[in-house]
C-alpha cells in the first residue's frame, strides 16, 4: 500500500465539508501528512466572483482549531464541478494527493437520494482511497 | 434558403427562480429567428420526447432511472450549478427529441440549415452524470443517432465552456470529430490541447484553449491553424455545432471578446466544412445575455441564409495567437507521443 503523504480534503463552506477538513487534519498531523483543502469554483461562482476568499480564510481558521499553522495548509482552487475537481486532485499535478477526503453531503445535495451526491460520485470515480466522514464526526 | 427550427423546448417546466440558465433564454432565440422575418422559410419541427433507447446510445441507463426518480421525488440541485425540477426530466427528453426530430427533418429535406432552440443544455452532460446546467446531452443523442446510421459526424462546439460531457462520451469514437474553442482555464476544468482522444480515435479530438479577452480573429485562427487538417482528414458527412453565445463580450459567465459579428463568421466558415447544405444543425448551449443572445441568433442565422441582418463589427486584436501557436505543438507532440505507443500501450494509458 502507497503510504499517506498528502491528503486533499474537498470544501466548499458547508458543515459537512468543514468535518471533513477536521478530520483531515487531525489525521495529517497523527501520520505527518500534508493537507491540501480543495475547493471547486463552478458556472455560478465564477459569474458571483468574491467566494474564495473568504473560503479560504475559514479553511485557515479551521486550521488553527486543529493547532496547525495556517501557512503549512495548502489551499487548491480548480476550476470545475467538485466531483470532476476531486478526482483530478487524485490523479496527478498540481495536486497529486495519496488520499481523498469529503463530507458525505456538499451543498449541491439532497439527503436520501445517491444522485448529486459528490461523495458517492468520487465512490465511483476515484482511483486513490477516499474517506467519506459522516455528519458529525468532526475531528473523532 | 430554408430554416429548420426545433422546438422550442424549455419554457416554464424548467425554471429555477434567479438561476442565469432560464426560460426566457429560449424566447430570446426566438426572437432572434423572429428578426429574421422568414416567412414561408422557416420550418417548425414539433418536439417529442425522445425514447429510452435513444438516450442509453449515450446515456448510463441507471443515470436515467435516477435523474426520472429526482425529479419525480421534487427535484432539487444536482450540484452548485445544476437543478432539476418535477417536470425536468420531461423537459431534456423532449429537449433531446427536439434534436432527433430536427435532425429527421432535415434527412427528409425539410431545409437546408436547422437549429435546436431548446434548453437545459447539454453539452457538459456526462453519460452518468448531470452537471453544469446540463440533464442530457442533446447534441450527443442526436450525434449517436447519425453514427449509428453510419454517418461521420463533425461536432464544432463554440461555446465558451468546453464541453466536457460530449468529449467524454465519444473520447473514443472514430466516426465523431469533436473540436472546441473555449476560454481556459474556465468551467469545467478540461479541454488542454493535450487531449486528443483515446486509443481507437487519436486525433478525433481537438481542443482549443484560449485566453480571457480572445476577439473572433483568434478563434478563427485556431480553427484553420490546427482544427482544419484533422477537419479535412475526418471528411464529415454531417455538421453539428454546440452553439452556445456565452463568448460574447456582454455574456455574464464569462471572458470571451465575441460579438455577434463574429458568430456570423464563424457560422460560415463551419457550415463549409458540411458535405452539402441540409447536413447542417446548430444546438443551443449556453448564453445568458439576453440581449446578446438574440442578436447573435440572428446574425449567425442570417449569415448561413444569406438574409437580411444588421450585426454588431466582427473582433480584431485580442490575446490568443500565442495560446493558439502552443496549443498546435502540444497537439502535434501528444499525438506524436501517442503514434509511437503499441496499440495495447494506448489503451493502459
Amino acid at each position: 500500500m502507497k503510504p499517506v503523504k498528502r491528503i486533499a480534503v474537498g470544501f466548499d463552506g458547508s458543515p459537512d465539508a468543514e468535518a471533513a477538513v477536521r478530520w483531515a487534519m487531525t489525521l495529517a498531523k497523527q501520520i505527518d501528512a500534508e493537507v491540501v483543502v480543495v475547493h471547486a469554483v463552478g458556472l455560478l461562482e465564477h459569474a458571483a466572483g468574491g467566494g474564495v476568499a473568504r473560503l479560504e480564510k475559514a479553511a485557515a481558521e479551521l486550521a488553527r482549531e486543529c493547532g496547525i499553522e495556517p501557512a503549512q495548509v495548502q489551499w487548491h482552487v480548480g476550476d470545475g464541478d467538485p466531483c470532476s475537481v476531486l478526482v483530478r486532485a487524485g490523479t496527478g499535478d498540481p495536486v497529486a494527493a495519496d488520499l481523498l477526503v469529503v463530507g458525505s453531503r456538499g451543498r449541491g445535495a439532497h439527503a436520501g437520494l445517491l444522485l448529486g451526491s459528490t461523495s458517492h460520485e468520487l465512490a465511483e470515480h476515484s482511483v486513490v482511497p477516499l474517506v467519506i466522514v459522516p455528519v458529525g464526526r468532526a475531528g473523532r | 434558403m430554408i430554416l429548420v427550427v426545433g422546438g422550442p423546448v424549455g419554457q416554464a417546466e424548467h425554471e429555477d427562480e434567479g438561476h442565469p440558465e432560464r426560460p426566457e433564454r429560449v424566447a430570446a432565440v426566438m426572437a432572434g429567428v423572429d428578426d429574421l422575418h422568414l416567412g414561408t422559410d422557416l420550418h417548425m419541427v414539433a418536439p417529442y420526447e425522445a425514447e429510452t433507447a435513444q438516450l442509453t446510445r449515450v446515456h448510463d441507463s441507471g443515470y436515467l432511472e435516477e435523474l426520472a426518480a429526482f425529479c419525480q421525488a421534487g427535484g432539487g440541485d444536482l450540484d452548485p450549478d445544476t437543478y432539476a425540477k418535477p417536470d425536468s426530466w420531461t423537459a431534456a427528453r423532449r429537449a433531446a427529441g427536439a434534436g432527433l426530430a430536427t435532425v429527421d427533418a432535415l434527412r427528409r429535406g425539410a431545409g437546408d440549415v436547422a437549429l435546436v432552440a431548446v434548453r437545459p443544455p447539454g453539452h457538459h452532460a456526462l453519460s452518468d452524470r448531470a452537471m453544469g446546467f446540463c440533464l442530457l446531452n442533446n447534441i450527443a443523442i442526436s450525434a449517436a443517432a447519425l453514427v449509428a446510421d453510419g454517418e461521420r459526424v463533425l461536432i464544432v462546439d463554440w461555446d465558451v465552456h468546453h464541453g466536457n460531457g460530449t468529449q467524454a462520451i465519444f473520447w473514443d469514437d472514430p466516426n465523431v470529430l469533436y473540436v472546441s474553442t473555449h476560454q481556459w482555464p474556465l468551467f469545467p476544468g478540461s479541454g488542454a490541447a493535450t487531449e486528443i482522444g483515446g486509443p481507437n480515435a487519436l486525433g478525433r479530438t481537438v481542443n482549443l484553449p484560449l485566453p480571457a479577452g480572445a476577439t473572433g480573429d483568434v478563434v478563427r485562427q485556431a480553427i484553420e491553424e490546427v482544427a482544419l487538417p484533422a477537419i479535412d482528414d475526418f471528411d464529415p458527412t454531417w455538421v453539428l455545432v454546440s452553439a452556445g453565445f456565452d463568448a460574447h463580450r456582454a455574456d455574464p459567465l464569462a471572458e470571451l471578446a465575441l460579438s455577434s459579428g463574429d458568430f456570423a463568421d464563424l457560422a460560415r466558415m463551419v457550415a463549409s466544412y458540411a458535405p452539402r447544405t441540409g447536413r447542417l444543425v446548430l444546438f443551443l448551449e449556453g448564453g445568458y445575455d439576453l440581449g446578446a443572445l438574440r442578436k447573435s441568433v440572428t446574425t449567425t442565422l442570417g449569415s448561413l441564409l444569406g438574409a437580411l441582418y444588421q450585426c454588431e463589427y466582427p473582433t480584431f486584436g485580442g490575446p490568443g495567437t500565442e495560446m493558439v501557436h502552443r496549443a498546435r505543438g502540444q497537439r502535434r507532440e501528444a499525438l506524436h507521443r501517442a503514434w509511437q505507443l503499441t496499440p495495447s500501450e494506448r489503451r493502459v494509458r
